[in-house]
């Protein structure tokens, strides 16, 4: 992610608002994005779509301005030729094979419709669906069909991937097989944008992310930074086991745990400013404790928790 | 390669011609899979099969003879039909009081004492009409008619003597008063001669003195003896009264004749028209009687105007084939094709080229790629013509080809019928692209409402089509897509058979009624040069200029609609 590089990135967004009537779908927002995978996080409503349909040309800005490569895609088309762009829309041509339909969307670039069946063979291949190409699509699975979508907007080889909630609605595997064509996207060198609302998916994908809420851009950076950041502030974990009152008493003498309570019975909560300390120590203690844990969940490290802590921050 | 360096599979015009052949392609395969575009595209065929269907029940069928006159019917229900009774100058109307047939008595004039002659008394056996005192010496007590002939009912008593009113005491002026049209009274042998005297007015017969009143009138005659008259058939009077063309030595030739097109021709073979006043059988004002002036121009005839009751009554089997063939053709290529088929299939077919795709969400599939949304709306409507066009155009030959093959004449196919259903095929591909862009701007101006307009906007279309048939010179009816696809037919038409001037002024002259002049006439936007060539150029220009400027309305709306 560069902001200000010498070179024009392949997003370039500078203090752009967008509102529908009364509804502000993005406010004042500034962005510069090149290379790599980057993660556009934020709750639903946040403003992801609207930030992407800015960046294709379907809407356009009520103030700032939107480049792609530099060039406008309001006024003009060419920069699709380098963006491949994958929408939240769930609707395809139902009746037309996986295959038949990249090729149609691919010969939109020009291509003859040879070359435009071997390269639609080939990102099918790449996406893992070389097995299926021939299926009607009206017969395909959720994450199939989000996966024909990231083949047509491969298909042309493009140097910016903006993908719109690519996981939304799939089971494990299709995100597994998803997840990892974005990785291997990011390692060609592409520029990847992808939008989600749940932290452990963009978790998985990358580190470089971008954070909307109402409209505005609340963080910029690495995933990792602000997890740092996190982590620092109280978090909980909560473990559910039989004798809780037996474990909180191995926790307590610990540095990083400054309280525990117990909010239903067989439930235990930890209280802790180090939340990757306090991870560290309980392999050891539930050793120690001898007890049957059932489950260990941590409420405080999901996206909610990341923007209320942000929100603080800024405020 | 180009200048550039690039092959020809490389230059941007093969690269638009690739764009352009994935969306025409995409949108006829998508059309292809709507259950909609099956049924109008089906329910066309259905209209042309059994417009076929009529076609063929009427050129199976002998035709049934027309009496185009109306000569061969016997109103007044004495046996003869009117052509007959004009002939021997009877009347054949039940409602002129008239008891008249062929061979009846018939009244003949002889004389008559005006108001102001001199001599104002005779003595005859006559047929009287008039005012006059009669002093009889015979009286036939059976002349008598309807109550509204005046004829004088003498009331004779049973010693022969009439029993009248005695008017005897009453001066002339009381007698004038008191004594209507139809009625006599009785004034006596004043003169002493032994004979009575009566006054009488109104018709009588009987022989006497008669003396006819100062300032009144009298005529008188006699009634033919009547004779037996054989009916004529009906049948004799129908076709009785055809075509009739001469060369220029006299002599009768088929119509129209070849060395002399333009002139007087006809004949009244039935006597209708000869039989008139001379002041009333020139209505032509070519001053011969009863003739028929043919107009040509560039060796195709272009007006006929007929004296009344001049070849009337033409055997139609000799022209109805032809006429009705021809009528068959432009009714369907009009009414079937352009204004049926050119307003159904753009509203099922067109109206969501775009705005479907809005609304379905794989707008966004299609713009994601390097196509500008102008090329877009012009692609789509391309994919949309390349089916209904070919569409219309196949069904316009393969009817034509029935057609041709069921038609009149001798050739196996009439050849010269397929230019016309090509053109036909055509004219309704340019309202097709027409209402297409038209319908498409609608739906995207208003995707809620737009179906509404367009069915509003059909109505008219509709009323205006059915106007300019009717009245292709109407200039209202020409703020319509319809009119100018009509005058493409109308100048197709001239241009493919020149001679359908020549039919058409042969069905209104000669009463024919097969249609042809209902549904053809002369294209009327020659811009002064009457040529066929320049009216469907014109008419060609301004589809065009309506479907660019639709189309150029659309992009304009596309291109700042907002895609969410």
């Amino acid at each position: 992610m560069t902001v200000g590089s010498q070179q024009t990135p392949a997003v370039l967004i500078d203090q752009a608002s967008k509102w529908y009537d009364q509804v502000i779908g993005i406010n004042d927002v500034s962005l510069a994005i090149d290379g790599g995978v980057t993660g556009i996080l934020g709750p639903n409503g946040a403003g992801k779509s609207t930030l992407f349909k800015l960046m294709m040309g379907r809407i356009k800005p009520n103030q700032g301005s939107v480049r792609l490569f530099g060039v406008d895609p309001w006024t003009s088309t060419s920069p699709y030729r380098r963006v491949g762009y994958v929408s939240e829309s769930e609707k395809l041509y139902e009746w037309m094979t996986a295959l038949d339909f990249v090729t149609t969307l691919a010969r939109l670039h020009g291509m003859t419709r040879e070359e435009a069946t071997d390269r639609s063979a080939h990102v099918l291949d790449f996406v893992g669906l070389s097995d299926v190409m021939h299926k009607e699509l009206g017969k395909y699975s959720k994450g199939m069909r989000q996966r024909v979508k990231i083949a047509h907007a491969l298909v042309h080889d493009p140097d910016l991937i903006i993908l719109d909630e690519p996981l939304h609605g799939c089971d494990p595997i299709a995100r597994t097989s998803i997840m990892s064509v974005i990785r291997e996207l990011g390692k060609q060198g592409k520029t990847v944008l992808v939008s989600s609302h749940i932290l452990e998916e963009i978790e998985r994908i990358t580190e470089q992310i971008v954070i909307l809420h109402n409209g505005r851009l609340l963080a910029i950076g690495n995933l990792h930074a602000i997890r740092d950041l996190l982590d620092k502030h109280p978090h909980r974990i909560l473990i559910n086991c039989e004798d809780p009152r037996g474990m909180a008493g191995l926790f307590v003498s610990q540095e990083p745990v400054f309280g525990v309570r117990f909010p239903r019975e067989g439930q235990l909560e930890i209280q802790t400013n180090n939340l990757s300390a306090a991870h560290s120590l309980l392999p050891s203690i539930v050793v120690s404790s001898k007890q049957n844990i059932t489950s260990i969940e941590n409420p405080d490290d999901n996206l909610e928790s990341l923007l209320d802590y942000l929100i603080k921050e800024a405020n | 390669m180009d200048r550039q360096g690039r092959g020809l599979s490389e230059t941007v015009w093969t690269r638009l011609d690739r764009k352009a052949g994935a969306i025409v392609e995409l949108t006829v395969r998508q059309l292809r899979h709507r259950l909609s575009t099956w049924v109008v595209l089906g329910v066309g065929v259905l209209l042309m099969g059994l417009l076929l269907t009529f076609y063929i029940d009427a050129v199976r069928e002998t035709f049934e003879p027309i009496d185009n006159d109306g000569d061969s019917v016997d109103a007044d229900g004495d046996g003869y039909p009117r052509g007959q009774e004009d002939k021997y100058g009877t009347s054949d109307d039940p409602w002129d009081g008239s008891s008249e047939y062929p061979g009846s008595s018939v009244y003949v004039f002889e004389d008559d004492i005006d108001w102001n002659d001199d001599g104002r008394t005779i003595y005859a056996n006559k047929s009287w009409d008039g005012t006059a005192f009669f002093e009889p010496v015979w009286i036939d007590d059976n002349y008598s008619g309807d109550w509204w002939d005046s004829h004088i009912d003498w009331r004779m008593g049973d010693n022969g003597e009439p029993l009248l009113t005695d008017c005897s005491n009453w001066d002339l002026q009381m007698i004038y008063n008191r004594i209507e049209w139809g009625g006599a009274c009785f004034l006596g042998d004043a003169d002493g001669d032994g004979l009575d005297a009566y006054y009488v007015a109104g018709k009588w017969r009987g022989e006497g003195w008669i003396s006819v009143p100062e300032e009144q009138y009298l005529q008188w005659g006699y009634w033919t003896e009547e004779v037996y008259i054989e009916p004529h058939p009906k049948e004799m009077y129908i076709n009785e009264d055809g075509i009739d063309c001469f060369d220029s030595n006299g002599e009768k030739v088929d119509c129209p004749a070849a060395d002399r097109l333009s002139g007087s021709h006809g004949f009244d073979d039935d006597g209708d028209c000869l039989s008139e006043p001379i002041y009333e059988v020139d209505e032509n004002e070519n001053g011969i009687l009863c003739d028929v002036v043919w107009r040509s121009s560039n060796g195709v005839v272009t007006g006929i105007t007929s004296d009344q009751n001049v070849d009337e009554d033409p055997d139609e089997q000799e022209y109805i084939g032809e006429l009705g063939h021809r009528m068959f053709v432009i009714a369907v290529g009009k009414m079937a094709f352009v204004i049926l088929l050119g307003l159904f299939i753009p509203l099922f077919l067109a109206l969501g080229l775009v705005r479907d795709e809005t609304e379905n969400g794989t707008l966004h599939l299609l713009l994601s790629k390097p196509i500008n949304r102008s090329e877009f709306i012009v692609y789509r409507l391309l994919g949309y013509l390349a089916v209904s066009g070919s569409y219309v155009i196949a069904l316009s030959l393969v009817v034509g080809l029935i057609a041709s093959v069921l038609g009149p004449g001798e050739q196996l196919v009439r050849l010269s019928d397929l230019p016309v259903w090509l053109g036909i095929g055509i004219a309704t591909t340019l309202v097709l692209a027409a209402y297409g862009s038209l319908f498409n701007t609608l739906g995207l101006i208003s995707p809620k409402y737009g179906v509404y307009i367009c069915i509003i906007f059909g109505i008219w279309e509709f009323t205006m089509g059915s106007f300019s048939i009717i009245n292709p010179n109407w200039s209202v009816a020409s703020v319509s897509i319809s009119h100018w696809a009509l005058q493409m037919i109308d100048a197709i038409v001239l241009m493919a058979w020149p001679d359908t001037i020549q039919w058409a002024a042969m069905d209104s002259a000669f009463s024919i009624d097969s249609g042809l002049s209902f549904f053809w006439q002369p294209p009327v936007h020659t811009l002064g040069t009457q040529s066929a060539g320049i009216s469907l150029l014109v008419s060609t220009v301004v589809l065009l200029v309506v479907t660019a400027s639709c189309v150029f309305v659309g992009k304009s709306i596309f291109n700042r609609r907002e895609i969410m």
